[in-house]
């Protein structure tokens, strides 16, 4: 067999969504947050990563099965069944907090620019531009294969922790060992780490990328696995920044003030290179999710509202689909643009705002998931049902928590 | 007594309903309607109280407008609702749900729906698609109003509306069936591109063969492998019978080998095999490409008689352009163009103005090979020879174009 281009192609087109998804979920967002969190409470909140991987594989299978049974878009669904009015009022609140998330991206953008000595004042215009351009021009697709392969440089955290020789046996020690703290910093955290990584955009985009997919009920079992793997891929990489982080910063009491800090990380396994390499890793990813969030965010923003999508259009022909796209893009960079711009705590507020957005949009999809009209047999067990009221119900309370904490 | 007038539904769903006492007997949970003998009728409104929703039929209604909606008597003397599946609801299965324009060619989602009384009926008149539905749905049209004098309206008659989901199927008029039908294949392609699986077999179904053929065609390939899987085998051959064997050959060569060949032996038998032929050969080479069907003629036929023969074959064959004159052993000696023909003298023999300096390609040749010769000659068609110079088939222009558009270009025709 020749090794040539449409073999490799092929190669790449059985990843499933939920290894694609699963890739776009340690954005520059996820990164920075699971960073802060490692730095700034050692290894004390990882025993929440077993909680969150169980949910989030219960969130995202819920998703995947939605797509594959109903061969629609979950913004479809949520218009087709609970109405207009319902659906923009969702539709505003998500559009609110992916302008939030594409901040972030480009926030993240920043930094590692920064990290190579780029001013973001040059970085962000060419970086919005360069992400615009790849989705309208339609090259894209074809630089998903890059983004997605150049993801792998997040197995450096992995080498990288081990290389920073933690103590192992207090690390594994936390991870099955729940602790808690009432402290606003350590609730707003909390709140981070479940939104950053169960991502409300992101089960929107999941399921697009199932219907698009067409996949069957045949295809089921398949896809399962494909949205175990891509959820366990998150968590592993979740799990070794945290401990690489806390290895390094958090042992010599390092806070995180810029991406330079954070990079620190990687200096077991890179020495005086791993600037470089965590500015390549979140260049790449921050990019690679700036290509998706606004444009994923568009379609479903669209979808709901039934207007005309998909960006083989115009500003004529769809043109609240080529505003959002653009607007989302547009006001993202140009929030990034203000004179001293916190970066590092915009990517962190954007993903506690997920989190705290996170249990909303999983009770409109566990209404439709229990809805026999729709789903059939294909229901939620009693389980699942159990696992994600769970899931909405601690982040409720968190949120609370969060809220009254803050405030007294 | 005027019980009703023109009015959106979206101005009395959810609205109180009393009882001519001005009682509160419950409130408007969904509207049932039914075909009727031109537009589809309101049949009854659905009445809920606390869990319970019970059926009102339409001639029990008293007032239906958006000020005040009443009926006779008290929920007691009505039955309680229980879902058929010949029940047809408009919040249910058309609002809020997308339907196909078929007017505009393209899919869309209903904001709300425009009633209007005939008669002692209500009947469905119009779908609102509109940014002003959607305010209206939203409840800020009022306020968008300050704004803006003139809100966008966009309404599309319910005689251009084809529902697609299952249950309103059922509404769906004949003008619409027709209309749909006559649409390019690839606007067809397009909707069914843009629609949720399940609703592709109900477009497919409201097409006559040959059109759905050519609008499965049309679709990108990937979709197109799903699309035939999703549709039982019967109605899939039909279907593929009708296409010009190259596409067919196209399609079932995508197509997993089991579900293909129980496709083929489901078909004409002398189909099944000319499109077996097509798929031997490798996809990417003219012998791919290229179509068995052409206009073959003997060289002592007079130019009369060669339109005759073009006439009577067109039907069959997708490329009547130009004439092929083979000797008694398939073998080709001239091409003649359809536009020699028109304009030559019927009573010549067609070897007096045919060309003999043939520009050919053989089954191996590369489409790169075969677009720079169409290309260099301008030609809509060249025909393919086999390994023994026999005449094979012709490769025509689009088939060979379509490898070639750029990627851009290639995802606007297929609307990704």
């Amino acid at each position: 067999m020749k090794l040539n281009k449409k073999n490799i192609l092929m190669f790449l087109a059985v990843l499933g969504p939920g290894i694609i998804t699963a890739n776009v979920d340690n954005d520059a967002g996820g990164i920075t947050t699971y960073s802060v969190a490692g730095a700034q409470f050692g290894y004390s909140l990882l025993w929440t990563l077993i909680p969150i991987t169980v949910a989030l594989v219960v969130v995202q299978e819920m998703v995947a099965r939605m797509g594959i049974v109903t061969g629609k878009t979950l913004a479809d669904l949520i218009r087709e069944q609970f109405g207009a009015k319902i659906t923009f009022y969702l539709m505003i609140s998500l559009l609110i907090a992916d302008l939030g998330n594409t901040v972030a991206e480009f926030a993240g953008w920043a930094a590692s620019m920064e990290l190579f000595g780029v001013n973001k004042y040059i970085a962000v215009p060419i970086g919005s531009f360069l992400v615009w351009w790849l989705v309208v021009k339609g090259t894209y697709r074809v630089v998903e294969k890059i983004f997605l392969f150049s993801c792998t440089i997040f197995i450096t955290y992995i080498i990288s922790a081990f290389m920073a020789a933690p103590p192992w046996a207090q690390v594994l020690t936390e991870t099955v060992k729940p602790t808690f703290d009432i402290k606003p910093s350590y609730l707003m955290m909390l709140i981070g780490v479940v939104g950053t990584t169960i991502a409300p955009w992101m089960q929107f985009y999941l399921q697009s990328a199932v219907v698009e997919k067409n996949l069957k009920v045949e295809d089921y079992k398949a896809s399962r696995w494909d949205v175990i793997v891509g959820c366990l891929m998150t968590d592993v990489v979740a799990f070794f920044i945290i401990v690489a982080c806390g290895a390094t910063l958090f042992a010599h009491g390092i806070k995180i003030n810029d991406a330079a800090d954070a990079a620190k990380a990687l200096e077991p396994l890179a020495g005086k290179y791993a600037s470089v390499l965590f500015a390549i890793g979140l260049a790449n990813a921050s990019l690679f999710a700036a290509s998706i969030l606004p444009l994923a965010t568009a379609y479903y923003v669209c979808e709901g509202m039934g207007w005309e999508s998909g960006i083989d259009h115009d500003f004529k022909s769809a043109p609240q689909f080529m505003w959002l796209y653009t607007g989302l893009i547009a006001i993202g960079a140009l929030i990034i643009l203000i004179p001293n711009a916190p970066l590092i705590a915009i990517m962190l507020i954007s993903q506690v705002v997920n989190g705290v957005m996170l249990p909303f949009v999983l009770i409109f999809m566990l209404l439709l998931i229990n809805n026999k009209d729709l789903m059939g047999e294909y229901i939620n067990t009693k389980t699942f049902n159990r696992i994600a009221w769970t899931t909405v119900i601690v982040m409720v309370v968190l949120t609370l928590a969060l809220v009254g904490t803050s405030v007294v | 007594m005027q019980r009703t007038t023109e009015l959106y539904i979206s101005s009395v769903l959810d609205r109180k309903i009393i009882n001519p006492k001005g009682q509160v007997i419950g409130k408007l949970w969904d509207v049932a309607i039914a075909p009727g003998d031109a537009l589809p009728i309101v049949t009854g409104l659905l009445l809920k109280q606390g869990n319970r929703v019970y059926t009102v039929p339409w001639q029990r209604v008293l007032l239906f407008n958006p000020l005040v909606v009443s009926v006779a008597g008290t929920t007691t003397d009505y039955p309680v609702y229980e879902a058929t599946s010949a029940s047809i609801l408009l919040r249910r299965d058309v609002l809020d749900k997308q339907i196909v324009d078929v007017n505009g060619a393209k899919v869309v989602r209903v904001n709300d729906v425009k009633l209007t009384p005939y008669k002692d009926l209500l009947c469905i008149f119009s779908v609102d698609i509109g940014f002003r539905g959607l305010l209206r749905r939203i409840g800020y049209e009022r306020l968008w109003s300050l704004v803006q004098k003139d809100i966008s309206q966009s309404e599309i008659g319910w005689q251009f509306v084809n529902p697609l989901e299952i249950n309103a199927a059922a509404l769906t008029l004949s003008m619409a069936r027709e209309q749909m039908a006559e649409m390019h294949p690839a606007d067809i392609a397009e909707i069914i591109a843009n629609i949720p699986r399940d609703s592709v077999q109900s477009v497919l179904n409201s097409l006559d063969h040959e059109t759905a053929g050519e609008a499965i065609h049309e679709l990108e390939p990937e979709l197109r492998t799903r699309v035939i899987s999703l549709m039982d085998s019967e109605h899939a051959s039909g279907i593929l019978e009708e296409m010009p064997p190259d596409e067919a050959a196209d399609v079932l060569g995508d197509l997993p080998e089991e579900k293909a060949q129980e496709l083929l032996r489901l078909m004409d038998k002398e189909d099944a095999e000319e499109i077996q032929e097509l798929m031997e050969h490798e996809e990417d080479t003219a012998g791919g490409l290229m179509n068995h069907e052409f206009v073959a003629i003997s060289s002592d036929t007079t130019v009369g008689r060669a339109l005759d023969e073009i006439k009577r074959q067109a039907e069959e064959i997708e490329t009547i352009y130009y004439a092929y004159v083979l000797d008694v052993e398939e073998r080709l000696v001239g091409i003649v163009s359809l536009r020699e023909l028109l304009i030559g003298n019927p009573e010549l023999p067609v070897s007096e103005i045919m060309i003999e300096q043939l520009k050919t390609v053989d089954v191996e040749t590369e489409p790169e090979d075969i677009l720079a010769l169409l290309a260099k000659y301008n030609l809509i068609a060249v025909p393919v020879l086999d390994e023994e110079g026999k005449m094979a088939g012709v490769v025509t222009i689009d088939d060979v174009v379509e490898l070639f558009l750029p990627y851009a270009l290639k995802r606007r025709r297929h609307h990704s």
